[in-house]
């Protein structure tokens, strides 16, 4: 499903050339559930970036379910953005104005979808995480882990193939990252293909392979 | 995206900045308020002068003695006195089949008065004529009689307000008033009809065009008022008055024919162009509310960076970014333009109310580019910020960079 080749990012900090990725090779299949773990600035995020097409890399090879993505004009990555990959973030990035199933249903309205669709998509998703009762709250009115779910919720709510977390439990306590991860984990068993940041080894044994990075660069690549 | 889940996408932004909003709102509406307001001044100002102009007399021509250049069809208002008019001149004007009436006008103050009460007023001498040329209108009695305008006659026709002050309430037809050091009887009083362009005929005394030459001692006419054969008739009346003057006077062009047209035009373009400089000043405050919006929202953008790289990172491509924000500008300025338009009815209105006999209105195309002024400095400086948005590098603008 992503295949990459010799992938290499450069920032450009001062007179400093950083290569936050360096001649980077990874193939994933669909449907996998891979934890990334690394110190910190070692290109997890970086990796992360470029594998959901927010960032683009200076050399090397990717491809996303057969479609070469180096080379695609903006407008064309913004729309396998929108069909292919979701995003979930550390600090969530719900929008503050709108309430819970607003936020679910932004990605469909930013698509165009028609507002019937819409909610019956929320509402079943919503159910399916047991926030029906938060439909209506807003973003300041729900804990964390309720965040982080409304936000999942958000990231899958087009039916995304790939889905990538960013240390997703980071912000939050033990209980609710346990919960998220719940989450998180049963749409991998629905067929996603889940790829999570994090800095927690407990979290990261929950996966079924472990990719380790250093310096930019794969050292360890280990299924279980 | 569908439109109508921009709108409400963009309400919701806009209702949840609820004093940035406000602030936007007042600039836009102030900027659309003056403009519609000082709008409605002009034209009213118009309005009114091309109302009194009209007032004056139907295919009104009006000669004065005196030739004055005229460059580019302007009206002279002031004449040289080369040659008098005479009321033999103003007879033979009569003459022109395309001239209906004629009533020469003799001007001069003398005192008027009546047992011990006296007034300085203004006095014409004129003929039965001036009745319908000025279009006057008489309150009670009879105007000044028909006949031979070089017969002189002890009556007179006098003002509503100098009725009221000689007489009161009590009635002054049939009474003699002495003006300067004759006697007159009053035979009519007009009807009051208040000011007309700066000379109120409610303080004058009509007499008799002969009468006047030898109380004021003079044959020279003040000016000779005319009325032409209809709309067409006054191209061919202004032609005739100059050959038959010019032929009277030896060959000399030395008269000013002005015609009400003219004066009209003139008028009617020197306040058109006053409401558009009005207009145009007021449009400033337009501009300044438009700088305003830039400012706001640039200041919005920086501060919902983060937003924008998740409508990035769902997908949202930079189009669609340029367009919320886009509408959001445009919202914004119409709603301001709304809010502006119902101040300046309301202004207007209660201008009307305290100023009643000022014919204020305002114009519809006032209206109409107000909004559309207001529309287009919305989006104008709305396009900066709304570029800048839409450029943002995705990973950047999520860390709030
Ligand atoms: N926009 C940028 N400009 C300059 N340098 C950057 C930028 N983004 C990342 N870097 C650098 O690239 C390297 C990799 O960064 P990255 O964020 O991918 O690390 P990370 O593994 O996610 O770290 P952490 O665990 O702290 O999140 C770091 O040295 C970082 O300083
Ligand atoms: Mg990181």
């Amino acid at each position: 499903m992503i295949r990459v080749q010799s992938l290499n990012r450069t920032f450009k900090v001062g007179d400093e050339a950083v290569h936050a990725l360096r001649e980077l090779n990874l193939d994933i299949d669909s449907g996998e559930y891979i934890a990334i773990m690394g110190p910190s600035g070692s290109g997890k995020s970086t990796l992360l970036n470029v594998l959901g097409l927010l960032d683009r890399p200076d050399s090397g090879k990717y491809l996303l379910d057969g479609i070469d993505t180096v080379t695609l004009p903006e407008d064309n990555r913004a729309a396998v953005r929108r069909t292919h990959i979701g995003f979930v973030f550390q600090s969530f990035h719900l929008i503050p104005r709108l309430t819970a199933a607003e936020n679910i249903a932004l990605p469909m309205m930013l698509a165009g979808t028609d507002p019937g669709l819409r909610r019956k998509r929320v509402q079943a998703i919503l159910e399916s995480l047991g926030l029906e009762d938060r439909a209506h709250h807003r973003p300041d009115q729900l804990s964390g882990g309720q965040r982080q779910r409304v936000a999942i919720a958000r990231a899958t709510v087009m039916k995304p193939t790939l889905l990538l977390a960013d240390e997703p439990t980071g912000n939050l306590d033990i209980h609710s990252g346990e919960e998220v991860m719940t989450t998180l984990e049963a749409l991998n068993k629905g067929g996603i293909t889940l790829l999570v940041v994090t800095h927690d080894p407990d979290i990261a044994a929950r996966a079924r392979r472990h990719i380790h990075m250093v310096d930019g660069a794969v050292v360890e690549d280990r299924k279980t | 995206m569908r439109f109508d889940d921009i709108l409400t996408f963009t309400g919701k932004t806009l209702s949840s900045a609820r004093k940035r909003t406000w602030l936007m709102l007042l600039a836009m509406s102030i900027g659309v308020g003056s403009v519609v307001i000082l709008t409605a001044l002009g034209e009213g100002a118009r309005r009114y002068v091309t109302q009194e102009f009209s007032n004056l007399g139907t295919h009104l021509l009006i000669v004065l003695p005196g030739r004055v250049e005229t460059s580019g069809g302007h009206p002279p208002l002031i004449g040289g006195t080369p040659r008098d008019l005479t009321l033999n001149d103003a007879m033979a004007l009569g003459r022109s089949s395309s001239i209906r009436l004629v009533a020469p006008v003799i001007l001069g103050s003398a005192p008027v008065s009546y047992r011990q009460l006296e007034r300085d007023i203004t006095v014409l001498g004129s003929t039965a004529e001036l009745l319908p040329v000025r279009k006057l209108e008489l309150g009670q009695g009879r105007f000044l009689p028909a006949g031979d305008p070089s017969r002189e006659s002890a009556v007179t026709v006098i003002g509503s307000k100098l009725k009221k002050e000689l007489f009161g309430g009590k009635s002054a037809l049939g009474k003699w008033v002495r003006i300067h050091d004759r006697r007159f009887r009053i035979i009519g009083v007009l009807k009051p009809s208040g000011q007309s362009l700066g000379m109120d005929l409610g303080d004058v005394a009509i007499v008799p065009v002969a009468s006047a030459q030898s109380l004021f001692d003079t044959q020279t006419l003040f000016r000779i008022l005319i009325q032409a054969n209809g709309r067409e008739a006054i191209p061919r009346a202004e032609k005739s008055i100059i050959e038959i003057i010019s032929e009277r006077h030896d060959g000399d062009e030395d008269v000013t024919v002005v015609t009400q047209n003219a004066l009209l035009s003139t008028f009617d373009g020197i306040f058109r162009s006053l409401t558009y400089a009005v207009a145009g000043i007021a449009a400033v405050s337009l501009g300044v509310a438009g700088i305003l919006i830039m400012n706001v929202m640039l200041v919005s953008i920086s501060q919902r960076t983060a937003e924008i790289g998740l409508l990035k990172a769902l997908g949202s491509p930079s189009g669609q970014i340029l367009r919320l924000f886009l509408v959001e500008a445009g919202m914004l300025s119409a709603a301001g333009a709304f809010i502006g338009i119902l101040i300046a009815l309301a202004g207007v209105w209660a201008l009307d109310r305290a100023f009643p006999a000022f014919p204020l209105s305002v114009p519809v195309w006032a209206l109409a580019a107000a909004v559309a002024v207001a529309l287009s400095t919305g989006l104008l400086f709305g396009v900066l910020p709304a570029r800048r948005a839409a450029e943002l590098d995705p990973v950047r603008a999520l860390s709030g960079k």
